[in-house]
């Protein structure tokens, strides 16, 4: 059977190629999501090895539930270390030198005022060290000049210098969280040992100016630890870390290397899971391109099969044939797909390094995994696909090789449509289950009842065609004459072929609507929220780094002429019932000045209580209860005063009077500014700009309008992102619609000869290919747009407690979309057009099907 | 090769089609197969003529060539007065959409259009107006009028025929090329259709160039030409099914 099977493959190499690339293209974006993370994963292992290599053992703080940060955001959270813990490290048996080190985010800024790095902004941070002196602990050797010994004195790291053009001599100006610093470049020096920052941009300084730069204080940030020679650094780990006090721990280097790559693998592993979705998606359309190919294939041979049958061979035998044929072609198919993989992820790392981010992945090789998911999925998915057409095939009658093709009786679209109703229904049903009924991992109920409703729409969508068909018959007759007619009669003919076809893109679609309604309901959302509820003129905020809730901040910027009010947003984490949430901290008593806040009742009203959100409602928190909020260093228990309207601001909602109880570093991130009335709000801004300039160079000054245009940016990079992770999908469909009119070319091939001969030009067959194609990427994409912008509302429905009230629909996008699909038809059917077109009449006419 | 020097000169009237020292060889090097090797012939107006030959004699060759559907290697060839030899493929096709029918052997009808729509194709393409008494008297002459509404699926082999003989006539071409076109059919329904087609030469004057195997076919006839080796050996006016079988006999066939 299988060389029967192989046989045939071979004598029809073309019809099976496109089939075999819409595999492959999915498992090519699997393979490469694995070769792509490998060797992110093991470039930042083999970074952090050499990161920690010169350092036996640190000593640094954590949370109360041990949670050391996030170690690529360069903070660090709990408190700083003071000299006490440096004392006992160094007091320990085993310990050569043990020395503390301070570190501070800041901004790098010429002297022009311009800023060169770090500030606010998003991007890879600005990061001050104090210069220990000892290389290992520094992590840096210098390169041109020599080390910072003055505070007014800097080193900056290699790759900035030279991005930059920095040289020794030069003048800069070091920010920090309170202040502006003129400084000398004293000199350059490398990280590790080429300088691999990530993108970072990395500083030394004295220890008296990075604390400066810090906002203050005598603490550290971390203690440097080296053994004596012939020590272990675990054993000596062991006994620091005995004498340590709560909220500090010592460790090998060795050890903190490995907790980093581990926890980096943890977020490359979110990554993986997201890309890998969008390749299951273009893997679940290339199974539907797949299957429709099987089916035109089997309708092809039912006269060789039945031929087969008449001649003895079972009909288990010419399924097993079939399924042969979907394995050999599932095997080249991943072959195929792991080496585009590999291509399409060298290509991204290889991007990536020539643009410069890219220094920490590792020479990619093909991993394991990536060649077990690829074979698996790769044939897994085209046996699947083929095994219903299989069935199909070892059903045929050995009375149809008596039967003309032309003859063959059509089987009722009865059943499919029973078939079809009933998976559209159970997956409207689960997502609604999903969506509303506040289970646990409610996406697994969306995403089976997506699939569901997917899968009974493409059923249904043949009984959808046979009516559509007829009224577009005439439409078409009337504007293409006989080619629209034909047109017309082609899927009408096969309608189960063409609403599988239709379907593959109708996926793709689908997404892309349901993605564009959410962002552009975001959008409207945000724009609503910033233009009705922002009643302040201007904010001042911090993206980089959190700014301290110093006073002496709100005094400044309320010192600027014209500024009537400045109130402060914050947050902190606390804990209610043990649980970690986030807990909003307002200067209550002027928030409404700023912000429309829709409170039960305002928020001046709050009376040193707490208000709570509709989440903390559901977690049982009533007004006139308390509540206990309990933080790093100190707890409060506050009666419910109140009600925030919306989810997502945050659970629980205090002045700063009772958040500073806490001990909790509290985080703020915007002061809200209000002009007093018939200011200027240009001059007022100006005047702003400059203060923050020299004494707050991470704070920004925005007004309501630039962070709409910030938030649209950010909505709108979310659609690009979604949109190119489904343009393989998207390419698969097109595929799809090709392969099937390739197919049914060769189907008919006589009559395209017989048309040609009673005289339809070789334009009119182009023409009417085209037609075809474009009418089942139309009907595809306007499916496609329906479900997407149904799932869509579905989902903002259920997103009403975070403020979603209102759905947009994106109509110029679904515009696009449908125009896309147009475009995306006459390319599809370029192939199939010229192929039919360029068909000899004679030998077409000739041609045994 | 004689023949194919000593031109015979075109009669300019009264001739639908003709063709001159035609030749079409397929392959090259010894696998050479001369098809037509020198045909001199002319299809006169309002003439049915028979096409007879053994098997591989070139018999369909002569007529795809004469109809534009397939090139000659050398010589040329004429609808009416326009000489196809060296036009363009789309003039070569609008010239057979305007003035030819064809009826072949077998497959003559797109599955998926109805009877009336598989007649009305080629002014369909065309972008003609249909004549609709011409039509009714076409269809009522063939017996096809409860069969329009009808896909090819749904119609007998005699019926499938006689919708492609509609076809052919529907549009007025000036000429119909047939190509066996009662092979398939029983003695009745073939002697019944090829009845039609004499009709509609004494009727209409129309001009049919029809190729056959049979020579009761060929006795429908005005005039038989012979075809052996690709070259025309002989030809019969006013044929009687005895005298063209004992002409084929002679040629040993
Ligand atoms: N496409 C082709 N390629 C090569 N040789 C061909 C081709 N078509 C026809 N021939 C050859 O040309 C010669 C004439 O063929 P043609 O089809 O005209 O014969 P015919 O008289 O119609 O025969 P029949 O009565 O069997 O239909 C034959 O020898 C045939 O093998
Ligand atoms: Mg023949």
């Amino acid at each position: 059977m299988f060389r029967l099977a192989a046989r045939s493959v071979q004598h029809n190499p073309k019809r099976l190629l496109l089939t075999a690339f819409a595999v492959a293209l999915g498992v090519g974006l699997i393979a490469a999501t694995h070769i792509f993370t490998d060797s992110l994963d093991r470039g930042f292992t083999r970074l952090f090895g050499e990161i920690y290599d010169g350092v036996d053992v640190i000593v640094e703080p954590v949370t109360s539930d041990g949670d050391v940060g996030d170690p690529t955001s360069g903070d660090s959270v709990g408190k700083d270390l003071d000299d006490a813990v440096v004392q006992t490290a160094r007091s320990t048996a085993g310990v050569e030198l043990a020395m503390g080190s301070t570190e501070a985010v800041g901004a790098l800024i010429g002297t022009d005022g311009e800023t060169l790095a770090g500030g606010s902004g998003f991007g890879p941070p600005t990061l001050f060290f104090n210069w220990t002196g000892v290389e290992d602990f520094d992590s840096a050797t210098i390169v041109d000049g020599r080390a910072p010994e003055g505070d007014d004195e800097i080193v900056v790291d290699v790759g900035t210098a030279e991005a930059h053009g920095l040289t020794v001599g030069d003048q800069v100006v070091a920010g920090g969280a309170d202040g502006t610093y003129p400084s000398t470049v004293v000199g350059t020096a490398s990280w590790g040992d080429g300088n691999n920052t990530q993108g970072a941009t990395l500083v030394w300084a004295s220890l008296d100016r990075v604390r400066e730069l810090r906002g203050g204080g005598d603490g550290w940030s971390v203690v440097h630890v080296r053994v004596d020679d012939g020590a272990d650094a675990e054993a000596v780990a062991v006994a620091i870390d005995d004498r340590l006090p709560d909220g500090v721990r010592a460790l090998t280097g060795a050890a903190k290397a490995e907790e980093q790559a581990a926890s980096l693998g943890e977020a490359l592993k979110a990554v993986d899971v997201f890309t890998l979705a969008f390749a299951f998606v273009a893997l679940f359309v290339g199974a539907y391109i797949i299957a429709n190919t099987f089916r035109i294939i089997v309708t092809q041979r039912t006269r060789e099969f039945g031929l087969m049958r008449a001649v003895g061979v079972k009909g288990q035998q010419v399924r097993t044939m079939v399924l042969a044929e979907a394995l050999l072609i599932g095997l080249v198919a991943s072959v195929l797909g792991i080496l585009l993989g590999y291509a399409l992820a060298g290509g991204i790392i290889g991007l990536l390094k020539a643009l410069g981010p890219g220094e920490s992945f590792a020479v990619p090789i093909i991993p394991l995994d990536a060649v077990a998911w690829g074979f698996a999925v790769g044939i897994v998915v085209t046996v699947a696909s083929a095994l219903l057409p299989a069935i199909h095939a070892s059903r045929i009658s050995p009375m149809e090789a008596m039967r003309d093709a032309a003859t063959q009786n059509r089987r009722g679209l009865r059943m499919r449509n029973i078939v079809g109703g009933a998976l559209a229904l159970a997956g409207a049903g689960l997502t609604t289950v999903g969506l509303y009924a506040g289970l646990e991992r409610p996406y697994v109920y969306v995403g089976a009842g997506a699939v569901l409703l997917v899968l009974g729409v493409t059923l249904l969508a043949a009984q959808l065609l046979v009516p559509l068909a007829y009224g577009m018959r005439d439409l078409l007759a009337r504007v293409w004459r006989v080619d629209g007619r034909l047109a017309a009669n082609n899927i009408h003919r096969e309608p189960r072929r063409s609403a599988n076809t239709a379907a593959a893109l109708m996926i793709g679609v689908m997404l892309l609507a349901l993605t564009a309604t959410v962002t552009q309901t975001v959008k409207s959302v945000a724009a609503d929220a910033i233009g009705g509820q922002f009643t302040a003129d201007l904010m001042v905020v911090s993206t980089t780094v959190p700014g301290s809730a110093d006073d002496a901040v709100v005094a400044d910027l309320a010192s600027v002429p014209d500024v009537r009010t400045v109130t402060r947003s914050a947050s902190l984490d606390a804990r209610v019932d043990g649980v970690l949430v986030p807990v909003t901290v307002l200067d209550t008593a002027t928030a409404e000045e700023a912000i429309a806040y829709e409170t039960e009742p305002a928020f001046a009203e709050i009376d040193g209580g707490v208000f709570v959100s509709p989440s903390a409602i559901e977690a049982g928190a009533e007004v006139g209860d308390t509540v206990t909020l309990v933080g790093e260093d100190g707890e409060v228990t506050l009666e419910v005063t109140g009600e925030y309207p919306t989810s997502g601001d945050g659970d629980y909602f205090v002045d700063f009077a009772q958040a500073e109880r806490l001990g909790t570093t509290i985080d703020v991130w915007q002061y809200s500014i209000v002009a007093a009335p018939g200011a200027d709000v240009d001059h007022v801004r100006a005047d702003l700009e400059d203060l923050v300039a020299t004494d707050y160079p991470l704070l920004t000054v925005q007004s309501p309008d630039d962070m709409l245009a910030l938030a649209n940016q950010l909505i709108d990079l979310m659609l690009a992102v979604i949109t190119a992770l489904l343009s393989g999908a998207l390419v698969i469909a097109m595929l799809g619609v090709a392969n099937t009119l390739l197919l049914s070319v060769t189907e008919r091939t006589r009559e395209i000869g017989l048309l040609r001969a009673v005289g339809a030009r070789r334009r009119s067959v182009r023409r009417m290919i085209r037609i075809e194609s474009v009418v089942m990427s139309v009907f595809g994409a306007v499916l496609g747009i329906v479900l997407g912008v149904a799932l869509g509302v579905a989902l903002i429905r259920a997103l009403e407690e975070f403020g979603f009230e209102t759905v947009t629909i994106p109509w110029v996008l679904l515009g696009v979309y449908t125009v896309l699909a147009i475009l995306a038809g006459i390319v599809a059917a370029w192939w199939p057009a010229r192929k039919a077109a360029k068909l000899d009449v004679l030998e077409a006419i000739a041609f045994d099907g | 090769m004689t023949t194919t020097l000593t031109e015979t000169p075109r009669t300019s009237v009264a001739v639908a089609a003709s063709m001159r020292g035609g030749a079409k060889t397929y392959g090259d090097g010894d696998a050479a197969v001369r098809a037509l090797d020198g045909v001199d012939v002319d299809i006169a107006i309002a003439e049915f003529t028979a096409i007879m030959g053994p098997s591989g004699s070139g018999k369909s060759t002569l007529l795809h060539t004469l109809a534009g559907l397939d090139r000659l290697t050398a010589g040329d060839s004429w609808i009416g007065e326009t000489r196809i030899t060296g036009l363009s493929e789309d003039k070569i096709t609008q010239v057979r959409r305007d003035k030819i029918g064809f009826v072949f052997q077998a497959f003559n009808l797109i599955p998926s259009l109805t009877a009336r729509e598989n007649i009305t194709l080629p002014l369909d393409i065309a972008g003609r107006d249909i004549d609709p008494d011409w039509f009714g008297e076409v269809i009522a002459i063939l017996g096809l009028a409860d069969r329009l509404s009808h896909l090819p699926a749904e119609l007998s082999g005699g019926q499938q025929q006689r919708v492609a003989v509609a076809r052919a006539l529907v549009a007025r071409p000036e000429l119909i090329f047939a190509d066996e076109p009662s092979g398939n059919l029983d003695s009745r329904s073939g002697g019944e259709l090829l009845g039609f087609m004499r009709r509609a030469v004494e009727e209409f004057g129309q001009t049919i160039a029809m190729v056959t195997h049979d020579p009761t076919a060929a006795s429908y006839a005005d005039r038989v030409l012979f075809l052996a080796d690709g070259r025309i050996v002989d030809e019969m006016r006013e044929p009687t099914a005895e005298r063209v079988l004992d002409r084929m006999k002679q040629m040993g066939h």
